[in-house]
């Protein structure tokens, strides 16, 4: 740790001295630039165009500044259902559910909560409103670039991106229940969950800004993807600021590309397929070294500051971590924002063949959850959401007095908080873990025995069956009220990353089909990789992962008046986690039964292409992912350039996450999220 | 005051007869290559009809003179068809200039020196490639001066294109709708670095089996900046060039099949990889190499660079919105060779042949047009080139000499009436500013995989 926060140090002086250097030269006063009626215009700049020459003789004869940037209206049309992971999403809203509590047995788990207890059974109705949003986003987006040329050795290149979200969605606002019967949300950051979705802020415990050079508020976000100093001296190539590392040569899948984790807040993975994660990649300060070895063989290493993945907000129209549960993000408290990631990539292009080498040792950026205290000293209330006696709560609260304490106090070092728009039922509970790829049993059980003795003295216990669980579940749900809020944290793993790619063009007849296609094969092998654990425990899975990618390029013109069309097949095969990283073994599960897992391995595949059109004005595009298990996405979309400063774009978002059980594919996650998505930029 | 010797049509017929039976010996009164290697003047290797638009024309047409659409049927023959079309219909104005009879303006330096030193030293390997004597690369300078075919014409401009061992062009680009409204506006830069064939008779780093590194990359608009490509030319013209390519959309650099060489690189454009110089694609790849004449013709051979005016940029005309076409100078060249070929090695090319006009005095294109599969005429191809001398204003190469470059391109689909003005300009945006001087390791600057990243980091 300590010779890490040396290099930081290090890393952060370099940073600040070539800044310094830089900005020395931008404010420098440029020397009149001359018409170029002089004797001698090869020694003279330029005047006119856009860009500025300026002075200090030869050090910075090339000295030139240069701007750019658009404006975008982005939108996206929702033509399928509210998402499920936010409060006025949940299924479970204006439908009522019979609960039936069990009958504890404190210590002997064999019998805990297996008798079933009807005296006590309730039907409750989750009280939220349900939704019905026609858009699913809708930003203004500003991007501003500028690159000073410093000298030809040296340059400044910066951009900015600024998006605003006006948030006119019917949504949820955490600060509505407050009145309720468990006396509103409590636990988490009230930022976060305690009003209206935050949708651009990614806000970790202890630290509101853990994103350098970022400046959010819950409707606005200023953050520079790029702001490097660029050095180049012969073969040697230095890049030292913020910025995004991109690597490998497969366009869907990520087997190469590990440096940078992914920014999700704004349109999720759902933009524009065939511009994969360009837009995505989160930024981070670094030192970016290349070497151009020979003319075909370049090195390029790499020391970043570890960012994580940033996930939605709870509540935002695309969060994946449904909102019945408040998240620690312990980026900071787990001193993990002082982390570095390193690596390095090796490639060789000989013509027809090339080939690649990485090793990158990360932070895994999205993290590992697990079940943690909530803090929340909130008592289980004596009175039902129906106005009687809320029989459960008395009980568990004369425990507590008979202890010389409240049950407040006692849930407090549990991972759950009486508050109000949590899990209400057994039936929501499992329907949840299944659809998040968790084990609904285990995580109960881990949830009792990692929090012992809060627990124990709560009267629960773990247990073995569906039932049992069931009645448990229940019996906590009515004791709290109705409604329970689970707290886990996110903590984040080291592991290393070993990559290796093979390229081949083919050589067929010219023209043919088989001619020039561009073949790559790339694999990685994370030894000891970490996974959320299905049970939500304390400690993450770990197991080693082989990461398989192949993919076919070709360019093939097919008319005379068309550009050629570019296609593009991808086969992906990873052998223990999902396209999102989830584990395999809490896939499979349903309403009634927990996560068995799924054998085998997750395999994909890709078809997408894309069709210019004459001059390229016009650009026809589609692209199907497959999980053979049972989901599909396609988007077919058309990109209309009728004017340099002017592009319209528009492609249809089609997910099917329900060909077979929706939690043995991966794309279910995303089902809700059938949309029209139209851009319109404007850049000067 | 020259003695007309001949009769009117002399010139033409000598050139009708030369073509007729194959004679390829430029020149029509005397042999032109001993006049240049004596720096005598080249009008007298022609009658007056071929060196004089006022006696072409018969006193209808002087120096000074516009073509317009009232008096350009005077000059069709001069033309290429599409050219003759821009003024007739859509505006176009020509500005007639006196011809150049010093050979020393149509060649950079170190380039014209190389093609005396090296006359009659090239010869064909089993291959079909042009090598030195000893076998060995080629080492600079046009190799067949007097061209006896259109595949040796072709290969003078194939295996040296911008005659500069190494040059980085700044470009700028407008594309120009069927209105005639400017839709699309593109800054870009162009670099050629020859690691054979070079006037200075080495072979650059020990790349012996290499023509050339060539790179492109767009620095303006927002969302083009950034978009580069890499061509790795090799020394054998049978090969297609290794290509690499960074999209701003991908972030990371991209091999591109090889053949990759008739799409525009960007929308709106009309400007093909394959179109470059006229010879865009090793040599060999195309076919069927035909001459089919020898003509007079109007080219853009000097007085285009403007060096007087801001970034060289000089105003436009013509066309819908009075952008279409740049302020064009032009002057009669004596004698042309018209060169034919097919694109034999891209069978899914859209272009079923071209048509180039060599000047055969310095073996470099004036103007080249492309048909359609259907046999119809596509795009030309029209060039401007000439010394960097404006009055005051000139522009050196690394030799001190004034340097010698193309000017401008226009490009323009007739089919879909687009056009696409390519101006050579001091400097595009980003600082990129046109040099001839190798400044530092050009190689690692712009022609490696790494430059291409870092370029589109731009």
């Amino acid at each position: 740790m300590q010779m890490n926060k040396v290099l930081l140090r290090k890393i952060a002086r370099l940073c600040a001295g070539l800044l310094a250097a830089g900005a020395l030269a931008v404010w420098a006063p440029p020397a009149a630039a001359q018409d170029a009626s002089s004797v001698d215009a090869s020694s003279t700049p330029p005047v006119g165009g856009d860009s500025g020459g300026g002075g200090f003789g030869g050090l910075f004869k090339d000295f030139d500044i240069s701007f750019g940037g658009f404006l975008r209206l982005e939108t996206a049309f929702s033509t399928g259902y509210e998402n499920p992971n936010n409060e006025r999403g949940d299924p479970y809203n204006g439908v009522s559910v019979h609960r039936v509590p069990g009958v504890p047995t404190p210590g002997i788990p064999l019998t805990a909560f297996v008798v079933p207890n009807p005296l006590l059974a309730t039907d409750v109705v989750r009280p939220l409103a349900p939704s019905n949003n026609m858009f699913n986003y809708h930003t203004v987006r500003g991007e501003l670039e500028a690159g000073i040329k410093i000298n030809s050795n040296l340059n400044f290149i910066f951009r900015a991106r600024a998006l605003v979200e006006p948030g006119h969605y019917s949504d949820f606002n955490g600060a509505s229940l407050t009145g309720t019967n468990e006396g509103g949300i409590t636990g988490g950051d009230p930022a976060l969950y305690g009003g209206a979705p935050n949708y651009f802020q990614y806000r970790v415990d202890g630290d509101k800004h853990p994103n350098p050079l970022e400046i959010a508020g819950p409707n606005y976000l200023l953050y520079f993807p790029v702001a490097i100093l660029n050095y180049t001296n012969g073969p040697l190539n230095i890049r030292v600021g913020n910025q995004q590392i991109a690597w490998g040569q497969m366009i869907f899948f990520r087997i190469f590309d590990t440096p940078d984790g992914l920014d999700l807040r704004r349109h999720l993975v759902l933009g524009k397929a065939t511009e994969e994660y360009s837009d995505s990649r989160v930024p981070a300060p670094a030192i970016r070294i290349g070497y151009q070895i020979t003319d075909s063989i370049l090195v390029d290493t790499f020391a970043e500051k570890f960012q994580p993945t940033m996930y939605p907000n709870p509540n935002t129209p695309y969060n994946v971590i449904p909102s019945q549960f408040t998240v620690h993000d312990r980026y900071f408290e787990g001193n993990y924002e002082n982390k570095i990631n390193y690596g390095m990539r090796l490639t060789a292009d000989f013509g027809q063949y090339s080939a690649g080498l990485m090793y990158v040792r990360r932070y895994n950026p999205d993290g590992i959850f697990r079940w943690t205290k909530s803090n929340v000293n909130k008592d289980f209330p004596i009175v039902s959401s129906t106005g009687g006696v809320n029989t459960l709560g008395v009980v568990e609260n004369t425990l507590a007095l008979a202890a010389l304490t409240n049950s407040g106090s006692r849930l407090a070092q549990t991972p759950v908080e009486v508050a109000p728009g949590g899990v209400y039922s057994a039936d929501e509970w499992f329907h949840y873990a299944a659809q998040v790829r968790l084990n609904g049993i285990g995580a109960l059980n881990s949830l009792i025995n990692d929090f012992e003795p809060a627990t124990g003295l709560l009267l629960a216990d773990p247990v073995t069956t569906y039932s049992a669980a069931h009645n448990e579940l229940d019996t906590f749900f009515t004791a709290a009220g109705d409604s329970l809020r689970g707290h886990i944290a996110r903590d984040y793993f080291r592991e290393d990353d070993i990559g290796l790619n093979f390229g081949y063009v083919t050589e067929a007849e010219p023209g043919s089909i088989f001619d020039q296609i561009l073949v790559h094969l790339e694999a990685s092998y994370t030894p000891n990789r970490t996974y959320t654990p299905i049970d939500l425990g304390q400690n993450p899975l770990r197991q080693h992962e082989w990461t398989v990618g192949l993919v076919a390029e070709k360019y093939q013109r097919f008319s005379e008046a068309f550009p050629a069309t570019y296609m593009v097949f991808q086969a992906l095969h990873k052998t223990k986690s999902d396209l999102f990283g989830r584990s395999l073994q809490g896939y499979g599960g349903t309403d009634t039964t927990a996560a068995p897992g799924v054998a085998g391995g997750a395999n994909y595949f890709v078809l997408a292409g894309i069709q210019p059109f004459p001059a390229s004005i016009y650009e026809a595009y589609a692209a199907i992912l497959a999980d053979p298990r049972g989901g599909v996405l396609a988007q077919p979309g058309l990109r209309w350039k009728p004017r340099g400063d002017i592009t319209v774009e528009g492609f249809y978002t089609y997910i099917n996450g329900h060909l077979g059980n929706p939690n043995r594919n991966a794309l279910s996650t995303l089902d809700f999220a059938d949309e029209f998505s139209l851009r319109l930029t404007y850049q000067f | 005051m020259r003695i007309k010797k001949y009769d009117f049509n002399y010139g033409r017929r000598a050139l009708m007869e030369k073509a007729a039976k194959g004679v390829f010996a430029t020149g029509v009164l005397t042999p032109l290559w001993p006049l240049i290697a004596r720096g005598d003047n080249l009008a007298k290797a022609y009658p007056d009809e071929l060196v004089s638009i006022e006696a072409y024309t018969k006193g209808k047409v002087k120096p000074g003179d516009a073509i317009t659409a009232d008096n350009v049927d005077v000059v069709k023959d001069l033309l290429d068809p599409i050219a003759y079309q821009q003024v007739k219909t859509m505006g176009r104005r020509i500005i007639i200039v006196p011809p150049t009879t010093d050979i020393t303006k149509m060649f950079n330096h170190d380039f014209l020196e190389a093609t005396l030193k090296n006359k009659g030293k090239s010869k064909f390997d089993a291959t079909g490639n042009v090598v030195y004597e000893d076998g060995g690369p080629w080492r600079g300078g046009t190799p067949f001066p007097d061209p006896k075919d259109g595949k040796e014409a072709l290969f003078n401009i194939t295996l040296s294109w911008g005659r500069h061992d190494y040059s980085l062009y700044a470009i700028r680009d407008w594309d120009i709708q069927p209105s005639g409204d400017e839709a699309y506006h593109y800054d870009f830069v162009w670099a050629e670095l020859n690691t054979t064939a070079r006037a200075d008779g080495q072979v650059f780093n020990g790349m012996k089996d290499m023509l050339r590194l060539q790179s492109v990359w767009f620095t303006s608009p927002q969302d083009t900046a950034g978009t580069s490509f890499l061509s790795q030319w090799y020394y054998d013209q049978r090969k297609f060039p290794e290509l690499y390519g960074y999209l701003p959309a991908f972030k990371r650099v991209r091999q591109f099949p090889t053949n990759q060489r008739f799409e525009p690189l960007v929308p709106g454009i009309t400007f093909f990889l394959s179109d470059a110089w006229s010879s865009g694609d090793p040599l060999l790849t195309w076919g069927n190499f035909k001459t089919i004449g020898r003509q007079p013709m109007l080219g853009a051979i000097s007085q285009n660079w403007k060096g007087s005016l801001p970034n060289w940029e000089r105003p436009r005309h013509g066309g819908g919105k009075g952008k279409t076409f740049l302020d064009t100078y032009m002057e009669l060249i004596p004698e042309c060779i018209v060169v034919e070929a097919e694109p034999v090695g891209y069978p899914r090319a859209p272009v079923s042949k071209k048509r180039v006009w060599i000047d055969v005095r310095n073996n470099m294109y004036v103007s080249s047009i492309t048909y359609d599969r259907r046999g119809e005429v596509w795009k030309s191809f029209e060039t401007g080139s000439g010394q960097f001398v404006d009055g005051n204003a000139v522009f050196k190469d690394t030799s001190g000499h004034p340097a010698w470059s193309w000017t401008h391109v226009l490009v323009h689909d007739i089919q879909s009436n687009r056009m696409s003005i390519l101006a050579h300009v001091r400097e595009v945006k980003g600082g990129y500013q046109t040099t001839f001087n190798m400044d530092g390791d050009v190689v690692n600057k712009f022609f490696t995989v790494q430059a291409m990243q870092r370029l589109g980091a731009a």
